[in-house]
């Protein structure tokens, strides 16, 4: 029983610090640019499909998850400057069927090019096996994962908290004309922001990928859930996506070892229930960014 | 994927149905082909080339009733393949007819699988609905294909025994498997070979249960004991909280049904969290087929699964269709191919025995017809029309070809037959 319990825990940490990292890209995403990025989850497939590439062409998981991000912000480049631009300030119904199309179209090139069947990352060799942590033995991979997406969250708090950067991205989601008045080119640091997030989903799905399957339909599956955290947490809170990441992720895997089948209705009823109490989310308008 | 020109008469036929609501669309079809077959006759005469109800010469219509996007997509194109390699090795001809074939995308989905087949049915005029992939939509079609009553109906992969059970329709014909084959003659196996304790772990729908339950039912009447049973939802993402539910079982072997995507997920998990170690794997063939190996590589080996067809096995007839396979489609032929080159055999067999494609007449002929397939040859049962065929257990092994790993056959059950579930076609 403990040792369910210890595990469950364990799980729901460890997944939670990764859906933080893709929760976290959309709600800066939205906090900035003002725009609701449907295209997130297909970002982070992109990760994971590249990584799965990279790993076998290459034969290493290390340049996986140092490449496949990289040209998953590339795409997040050509995302932003290409389409988002121009659509700036319009009503935002815009963006949504914009970044909904490109994960349609992006979902429909990986079954085109990859397949249908399901693929995966080798793990290395370095982090393969298990390690006893004395109620239960938990594989290295996870704890791997566990340390360097805590190390990620962690830094990028950071940096939007204490660094110049950071206060210059606040800046401009708070006030973008005075922010450009003042000499700084605003446009630039939407499309650095765009691309953090796109980077930040690209790593989660490279990590994911050598745990779970990589398949055409992971994007849309946690596209859904990152939403709840982003609703949940506060639309636009850096703080609040961490935080209910680590919520909706210990739920998820307590309701596993409960009763399986409500775990889905467990999180939109908690999303409900904030919605109701706290329209603004749990960290949310406290909190510009 | 382009569909081959269309004759003139359907043409027309599409625009009276385009008159109609699609709530009539079925009342008026069977009032014209069934009541009215005179009227079809004359037009026949006239058209000179309606292949569609085939009575003697004119050309043959197969109807692909397949998902051709979504995650089965792989299946459909599969079963294609098959289907179209042998055809191409009779030159496009069965019994001297030209044979056409349409696709249809089922998109794995029930109401769009009953439109297509009425499509594929109606305005086509299939003489064969070939497909579809997912049980729940052959159960949909089953109404379809009975009112319709204008076409053989080869079912090429949905193994859901309730077709059979609840559907038992003369014209349908597994050419591919039930659920029954691919679980419960394992847990015998298993018992005598592995261990006298499991514990079932499986994806919580309708065909993961049916496994479950079929496997469980045999192997508490072999003599051995259910420790535990683990239900995951279709399409979970993490396994780890329930291979942590199998281990605390204290099973010494496991018996899963996943497939596709979730059994990635899960045999990569089972070797992650070092399961393999202390328990053995076993499962429904889907578990670790051809393809899902790929992607679960090394943490499947030493894995045990049940099917009716390995890429693998040693036979002459397997081999050379395994080359053929490899020189027409550049890739390695895998069980849903299997089932499609057998489905143009069956059809092929049936429409040369009676040399109509009358659907009663091919029905008559495929009931107790021996097929020589690359998996063994087998025949339909003449009271379901389930495949009677050989089901082989195999163990995953290393292997020197382009992928690590594959499956090799470790025994063979023969003739495995099936309950009826009160069925009797005879």
């Amino acid at each position: 029983m403990i040792e369910s319990i210890v595990r469950a825990t364990l799980l729901g940490v460890q997944s939670g610090m990764i859906l933080a990292l893709i929760a976290a890209g959309l709600t800066l995403i939205f906090g900035m640019l003002d725009v609701i990025n449907f295209a997130h989850g297909a970002l982070y497939m992109l990760g994971a499909y590249f990584g799965s590439v990279i790993a076998v062409e290459l034969g290493s998981f290390w340049l996986a998850l140092l490449l496949a991000p990289l040209l998953v912000g590339v795409v997040g480049i050509a995302i932003e400057v290409f389409s988002l631009r121009p659509l700036y300030g319009r009503n935002p119904l815009y963006h949504i069927l914009l970044t909904f199309g490109f994960a349609i179209m992006i979902q429909g090139a990986v079954v085109q090019i990859w397949g249908g069947q399901a693929r995966q990352i080798a793990q290395p060799a370095l982090l393969t096996g298990t390690l006893s942590l004395g109620v239960v033995d938990y594989p290295v991979y996870r704890l791997f994962v566990l340390a360097i997406s805590t190390a990620l969250i962690g830094g990028v708090w950071l940096a939007i908290d204490r660094s110049n950067l950071g206060i210059i991205m606040r800046a401009s989601a708070h006030d973008t004309e005075m922010v450009d008045a003042l000499g700084i080119d605003v446009s630039k640091v939407f499309t650095g922001v765009f691309v953090l997030g796109a980077v930040l989903a690209g790593l989660a799905g490279v990590l994911l990928g050598a745990s779970r399957s990589v398949n055409p339909g992971m994007g849309m599956g946690i596209i859904i859930e990152a939403f709840v955290i982003v609703v949940i947490g506060g639309l636009g809170s850096f703080r609040g996506a961490v935080f209910s990441a680590l919520l909706i992720g210990l739920v998820t895997s307590y309701g596993a070892l409960i009763a399986p089948t409500l775990t889905d209705l467990a999180l939109f009823g908690l999303m409900a229930i904030v919605l109701m109490v706290k329209p603004n989310g749990l960290f949310g308008a406290t909190e510009a960014a | 994927m382009a569909r081959r020109p269309m004759r003139n008469s359907s043409n027309h036929e599409r625009d009276r149905h385009g008159n109609s609501g699609d709530s009539d669309r079925s009342t008026m079809s069977r009032r014209k082909y069934l009541h009215t077959g005179a009227a079809v006759g004359t037009a026949a005469a006239i058209g000179g080339c309606l292949g569609g109800s085939g009575e003697g010469g004119g050309g043959l219509t197969v109807g692909y009733a397949l998902p051709f996007t979504g995650t089965y997509a792989m299946l459909g194109e599969s079963i294609v393949n098959g289907f179209e390699m042998y055809l191409e090795q009779n030159g496009g001809e069965i019994d001297g007819r030209e044979v056409e074939t349409v696709q249809r995308d089922t998109e794995a989905d029930t109401n769009r699988g009953v439109d297509v087949t009425r499509e594929l049915l109606i305005e086509e005029q299939a003489d064969v609905i070939v497909g579809p992939v997912s049980s729940a939509v052959a159960i949909a079609i089953m109404d379809t294909i009975e009112s319709e009553a204008s076409a053989i109906w080869l079912n090429a992969n949905a193994g859901d025994y309730r077709v059979t059970q609840e559907g038992c329709l003369d014209y349908h014909f597994r050419t591919s498997f039930n659920d029954w084959q691919t679980s419960a003659p394992l847990a015998e196996w298993v018992y005598e070979n592995v261990a006298d304790n499991v514990c079932l772990a499986y994806a919580d729908y309708a065909f993961g249960q049916n496994s479950k339950n079929f496997f469980g039912e045999a192997f508490e009447e072999a003599g051995g004991e259910i420790v535990a049973e683990v239900g995951a939802p279709l399409g979970t993402d993490d396994y780890s909280t329930y291979l942590g539910q199998i281990e605390s079982s204290g099973a010494d072997a496991v018996f899963s049904f996943f497939a596709g995507s979730d059994a990635v997920g899960y045999v990569s998990a089972f070797a992650d969290y070092g399961l393999n170690e202390e328990m053995t794997q076993t499962g429904s063939g889907f578990l670790l087929s051809e393809d899902t190996l790929p992607a679960q590589g090394e943490a499947a080996l030493g894995m045990y699964s049940l099917l009716h067809y390995t890429p693998a096995q040693e036979s002459e007839r397997n081999q050379t269709f395994v080359e053929n396979y490899r020189g027409a489609y550049d890739s390695t032929a895998n069980v849903y191919a299997c089932q499609g080159y057998d489905s143009a055999q069956a059809f092929a067999a049936a429409v040369e025995e009676t040399g109509s494609a009358e659907p009663d007449e091919l029905s008559g002929a495929l009931s107790g017809m021996e097929i020589d397939s690359p998996r063994g040859s087998f025949r339909f049962n003449e009271q379901t029309h389930e495949a009677i065929q050989n089901m082989y257990v195999r163990e995953v092994v290393e292997s020197d070809g382009e992928q690590p790993v594959e499956n090799q056959v470790v025994e063979t059950i023969e003739s495995v037959e099936g309950p009826t579930w009160d069925c009797d076609l005879s």
